[in-house]
């Protein structure tokens, strides 16, 4: 058992170092778009002085693309703030939908660079599950990144939510997938303890290139407050 | 068919040797068009493309005299355009410009024939310098 929690805790400090990693990189761009439109104010203006005449336009545009960056940089770091507060509490409600969206929001460069586009299908209604935040992020990242990887030719990937709202669960589909990868989804060390401390289960869907995770049955579901 | 590397048609200042073709790859678009720009505002020809692909389809047809790649890129990234390019065109200088480097892709870099490997956010002054290095090492070569 001490095994296992090792093991997990190893996985979420992996996860929680890439989500980090892709953000202070998406930040030291913003930067440095900010640190060259400076600069080429500072060229116009040095070239003003020399006769050459500044447009107001131009210098709008350098100052917008200025704001731009400094937004971006903004919901970067709200994201991840967001994210840090995920350890807080050992157990509450989360909102899957809610959840995956964020997961995607937190990646999303991380996805870009794979060239995949994923679609959410929202539920009919929310689905609400009783659970650690923090790992839950964890297993969605790992099931997206298995997505992306399997999506073999169109680059495509559509989460969507089970209908039964007795048994939560998460769906992943791909129009194609790479070669016997369906076979061993999920089996390494880390991605067991995770499944197991989620308390979920993995269902494959050979037929539709699709695989599921699944919460255990329950005979009352969480409402949203 | 039209010019691929771009230059602003001012006055030179001095008589100092900069490139004319000199390719920028960065999948940032806003960060390597304002590159691209002060770069010719000091005397330099740019081109500039999104994506490793595009930089190998143009080193092909109208080969730069010195690259500047980022690493991370969709599809092919930085590191195999940087290893394609010196096995195939090794009279072309590679700067390697990352926000993303860790000692161990500096060295890999380096091992693979990069002329050097800069951080973002970069000092212009000293870009500029190693550009100057670069195409000075050219003609020597020449």
């Amino acid at each position: 058992m001490g095994n296992n929690k090792e093991v997990l805790s190893r996985g979420g400090m992996q996860f929680f170092s890439k989500m980090s990693a892709s953000a202070t990189h998406e930040i030291k761009n913003t930067l440095a778009i900010i640190n060259e439109s400076a600069g080429l104010l500072e060229d116009l203006s040095m070239m003003g002085e020399k006769g050459k005449p500044l447009s107001p336009e131009r210098v709008n545009d350098i100052s917008q693309r200025v704001i731009r960056q400094v937004q971006r940089a903004n919901f970067v770091l709200k994201k991840m703030n967001q994210f840090s507060h995920s350890v807080d509490r050992k157990t509450q409600i989360a909102d899957l939908e809610e959840t995956v969206c964020f997961v995607l929001d937190l990646a999303s460069r991380l996805i870009e660079m794979q060239g995949v586009v994923i679609k959410v299908t929202s539920p009919l209604s929310r689905i609400m599950v009783e659970t650690n935040l923090f790992y839950l992020e964890n297993m969605i990242w790992k099931a997206i990144e298995t997505a992306c990887f399997a999506a073999k030719e169109k680059k495509q990937v559509v989460i969507s939510f089970g209908t039964d709202v007795a048994v939560p669960s998460i769906w992943f589909s791909m129009d194609l997938v790479k070669d016997n990868l369906m076979d061993d989804l999920f089996g390494s060390k880390e991605d067991c303890a995770l499944i197991a401390h989620l308390n979920i289960s993995i269902k494959k869907n050979k037929a539709n290139y699709s695989f599921g995770l699944l919460w255990p049955k329950r005979f009352n579901p969480i409402t949203p407050n | 068919m039209k010019q691929a590397y771009q230059k602003l048609d001012v006055p030179k200042k001095n008589s100092v040797e900069m490139p004319s073709k000199v390719l920028l790859v960065d999948d940032e678009k806003e960060f390597v068009l304002t590159l691209s720009e002060r770069l010719q505002i000091r005397d330099m020809g740019t081109a500039v493309v999104y994506d490793g692909k595009s930089a190998l389809d143009l080193v092909h047809n109208d080969a730069p005299e010195v690259m500047i790649i980022d690493l991370k890129m969709p599809a092919i990234d930085g590191m195999e355009v940087l290893k394609q390019v010196k096995q195939t065109w090794p009279e072309i200088e590679v700067i390697v410009l990352t926000g993303h480097g860790s000692e161990q892709d500096k060295k890999k870099c380096m091992d693979l024939g990069a002329f050097t490997y800069m951080q973002k956010p970069v000092d212009i002054n000293l870009l500029s310098k190693f550009l100057k290095k670069a195409i000075e090492k050219i003609r020597t070569n020449q």
